[in-house]
């Protein structure tokens, strides 16, 4: 028998309870209580005649930074922090969006150095790109550039850089970034939790 | 004096029991913990424990429960305040004693329950700790400044709520009035800071936004103003006056049905008109609140506008329609339950116009409840050429919702105006064109509202979003602020033709409060696990990933059958708190009158013993006053 299944008979039994008081018992607060459980049964199996859905949530990845042979390879794990350790995607967009509160990164990959980003990531009051000047009405929730290799966000070094690779790459420039640079881990390496696929999809699509 | 000092500490052990029954429940939480603590302590050199779980029930489950309990408590505690204290100011201004006493009657069933919300936030904190101790261990080092002053405002909410209630009979007439009432705003200012600190912490974890460096408490305030926090407070403030109203409705329906005296009929009938009238008064602003929240998510993140609105949640709205529909059709009878019993010789003056309204009323809440994609068979689909119905796919898009939805509020609107001119006669000489102007607003209003709708088919989503919903709302508003003034005025100078006879209500017009109190838990259920579903497998939205075994979200069925289990959880937990407040009101009535020995012609107010049917009483004049 399937939970719907059990969850129906159990709404049944309830509507069938609060029916029985009402026909039977005569003291208020008893058929008040039989009428609240025919309404609460009733709903419960309207809810249950509906088409049943679950949300699940897509799988773990766990990132091995021994994995990392190439810079597409660094590129596709800085994809997966821009959209969610790294926490860029809450308030920048790819690509033009009224709701982001911060400038588009479409392109920043061919018209900043690579050095620029790295500063403009681990000390954002440094140099001020007057490019990004917003004009017009202010936004509702300005952001202020957090440092993004301390707390609360804390990228380690080799995150920093994989996030630069993806940078370059959505913006067709070739990845300055190698392997060669990531810091290999001394102890056991903390795996990186990273987003799914379809987040960074539904992200692009913004 | 001998007896106060008694009431004083009869209510003192009701407020201590909850803080020893607290501890009680903390010592038991110890005990449960003490394996997993255990098993923590072993692993504490590998990674700190993220999750501990519960066998059986679960640590989610119960989590919801608690939580869920915790909310429709706060909600009523929250909104009680508010009109308990404009009672009083009407009672104080009008010299109406009666209101004076409904004030004081809202204010016990408050205090009774003050102490339980307390209980149950103390008792979710203990579990979220304990359950979730990675989650709250970012979520303290992010809002721990405003955990202190959610703590300072408990205190003097606290302190305030005693002041109150305690000093009520002493400061009864004139200066001490005017200080009493004043406690009874700063008891709302308190109440409104203690619902928008925690909303805060919640709004966060639906619409983080990025936390620069910077002191504790410029974080914890870059926190706090994310996107939807204010779009929740004023939802929820609203629904909070909706909620306690509804329940104190449901309240004085059920001490209706089961009065024995006249005065208690009397008494009950206009404290459910009361609650019945507090309730709509919230229920027509509230969709447009909710439509504030909903736009302020989709321009905050899209995607979890259309997880809720096109996604797994999308039959969850369906529930809603059906809810708020029946909720609208509740309240809309237990008005007209009231302009038919109420007012002697006005069933057939009124009949067709009620008529009118209820098809209405019914024909919006069928469009409000089509869905937008069928429940369809492979071969029906075919048939269909996909899963929208040719005729009635039209129906189930937000244009024709919106439409619906607003035509629902006007028609509400106009049943509380047709009740409120219900027995009057208009004197003044500009009455004639007054109603016509009434008359015209109401009518352009409606043929507005269904223009834009029809308009809103054929224009780009945001457009129709961003300036066809809004003047829907807009116009509904204007019929409201119209209107209300202009009756008030005419009416000021009325005459009244027929009294309103109190305590004539048939039993269904009991059922009926019941019913709308239970929509309206059912409702804050339903969207809660909207809210919280919508962030799907994040504990944090796009920041904290929900890597326990329950990071799904359930399926509507099982949803609703928890809901439906918290909600009948929290009636009976209230029902059994306003039995305990209500007691020594009980045993004093006892002891002034013999025991048990109803009031001549008094008829309990079981099904078929209306005094409507069953003729007028010996005492029936006692329920003839103005409203």
């Amino acid at each position: 028998m399937s939970e719907v299944v059990k969850l129906q008979l159990i709404g049944l039994c309830v509507v069938g309870f609060g029916t029985i008081i009402l026909l039977f018992i005569k003291a208020q607060f008893a058929r008040v209580i039989g009428f609240v459980s025919i309404v609460l049964g009733l709903f419960a199996l309207v809810a249950l005649a509906v088409p049943q859905m679950a949300s699940l949530p897509p799988a773990e990845e766990s990132i091995n930074i021994a994995d990392i042979k190439t810079p597409t390879d660094m590129a596709s794990i800085g994809q997966k922090i821009f959209f969610s350790k790294g926490q860029c995607a809450l308030c920048h967009s790819i690509g033009p969006s009224e709701s982001a509160r911060c400038p588009d990164l479409k392109g920043i990959g061919a018209k900043l150095s690579r050095d620029f980003i790295f500063e403009s990531l681990t000390d954002p009051q440094a140099y001020i790109y007057l490019d990004y000047r917003h004009e017009g009405i202010p936004k509702e929730y300005p952001a202020r550039m957090p440092y993004i290799n301390k707390n609360p966000i804390a990228l380690s070094k080799n995150e920093i850089l994989s996030v630069i690779a993806f940078l370059q790459q959505m913006s067709g420039e070739p990845i300055s970034v190698n392997p060669s640079e990531l810091d290999l881990p001394r102890a056991t390496p903390a795996p990186v939790k990273a987003a799914d696929a379809g987040s960074v999809a539904v992200a692009h699509a913004r | 004096m001998t007896h106060q000092g008694r009431m004083v500490t009869s209510q003192g052990h009701q407020l201590a029991g909850p803080v020893a029954l607290l501890a009680g429940c903390a010592a038991l939480l110890g005990l449960v913990g003490i394996p997993d603590m255990a098993m923590a302590q072993e692993s504490v050199a590998q990674a700190p424990t993220a999750y501990r779980d519960l066998p059986l029930i679960g640590s989610r489950n119960l989590v919801w429960i608690i939580a869920q309990l915790h909310l429709l408590l706060a909600g009523f505690v929250l909104g009680v305040p508010i009109f308990a204290w404009l009672c009083e100011i009407v009672g104080w201004k009008s010299g109406d004693k009666r209101y004076d006493k409904l004030a004081k009657e809202f204010t016990k069933l408050l205090t009774s329950s003050y102490a339980t919300t307390a209980l149950f936030g103390g008792i979710l904190l203990f579990l979220l700790i304990g359950f979730y101790p990675k989650l709250m261990a970012y979520l303290t080092d992010i809002f721990f400044p405003s955990f202190l002053v959610y703590c300072a405002l408990f205190l003097v909410e606290t302190a305030t709520l005693y002041l109150y209630w305690y000093g009520w009979d002493a400061m009864s007439e004139g200066n001490g009035k005017k200080f009493h009432i004043f406690l009874g705003l700063l008891l709302n200012v308190f109440a409104f800071f203690i619902m928008i600190v925690p909303n805060s912490w919640a709004t966060f974890q639906a619409s983080p936004v990025v936390l620069a460096e910077g002191t504790d408490f410029e974080r914890a305030w870059a926190a706090t103003w994310n996107p939807t926090w204010w779009p929740v407070n004023v939802h929820r403030l609203i629904a909070n006056v909706v909620l306690g109203g509804y329940i104190c409705g449901a309240y004085a329906g059920i001490r209706y049905l089961s009065a024995r005296s006249q005065e208690e009929r009397y008494h009950y009938d206009w404290m459910g008109y009361v609650g019945n009238f507090i309730g709509v008064f919230g229920l027509l602003p509230l969709p447009f609140a909710g439509y504030w929240l909903m736009r302020e998510i989709y321009q905050y993140n899209q995607q979890m506008g259309i997880t809720l609105m096109g996604g797994f949640l999308s039959w969850l709205f369906i529930l809603q329609a059906m809810l708020i529909g029946v909720l609208f059709l509740g309240s809309n009878y237990y008005f007209w339950l009231g302009i038919t019993h109420r007012i002697p010789g006005s069933e057939t003056q009124y009949r067709k116009p009620i008529m009118a309204m209820l098809v209405i009323l019914l024909l919006c809440l069928a469009v409000w409840m089509t869905p937008h994609s069928l429940v369809a068979s492979l071969a029906e689909a075919q048939q269909m050429g996909g899963t929208h119905h040719p005729l009635l796919g039209v129906f189930g898009v937000m244009s024709a919702k919106m439409t619906v939805s607003n035509l629902m509020v006007l028609v509400t609107f106009m049943s509380f105006i047709m009740y409120w001119r219900a027995g009057k006669q208009d004197t003044a000489g500009w009455a004639k064109v007054a109603k016509a102007v009434m008359g015209g607003v109401l009518a352009l209003a409606g043929i507005a509202v269904i223009i834009l709708g029809v308009w809103g088919y054929f224009v780009p989503a945001i457009i129709r979003i961003n300036y066809f919903s809004t003047s829907q709302v807009g116009i509904v508003i204007f019929v409201m602020l119209t209107i209300t003034p202009l009756t008030a005025l005419l009416l000021k100078s009325a005459k009244t033709t027929t009294e309103m006879v109190w305590g004539r209500m048939p039993p269904r017009a009991g059922y009926a409060l019941v019913l709308n109190a239970v929509m309206v838990i059912l409702l804050m259920t339903l969207m809660g696990y909207a809210r919280s579903s919508s962030r799907v497998h994040w504990h944090v939205y796009g920041v904290m990933r929900d890597s326990s075994q329950y990071a799904f979200s359930p399926a509507l069925g099982y949803a609703a059958a928890l809901m439906a289990l918290n909600t009948f959880l929290f009636c009976m937990l209230v029902a059994f708190i306003f039995w305990v407040a209500t007691m020594g009101d009980k045993a004093k009535a006892a002891a002034a009158g013999p025991k048990g020995q109803p009031e001549p012609g008094a008829i309990p107010a079981m099904a078929g013993g209306s005094p409507t049917l069953d003729g007028p009483t010996d005492k029936s004049s006692i329920g003839h006053r103005p409203v």
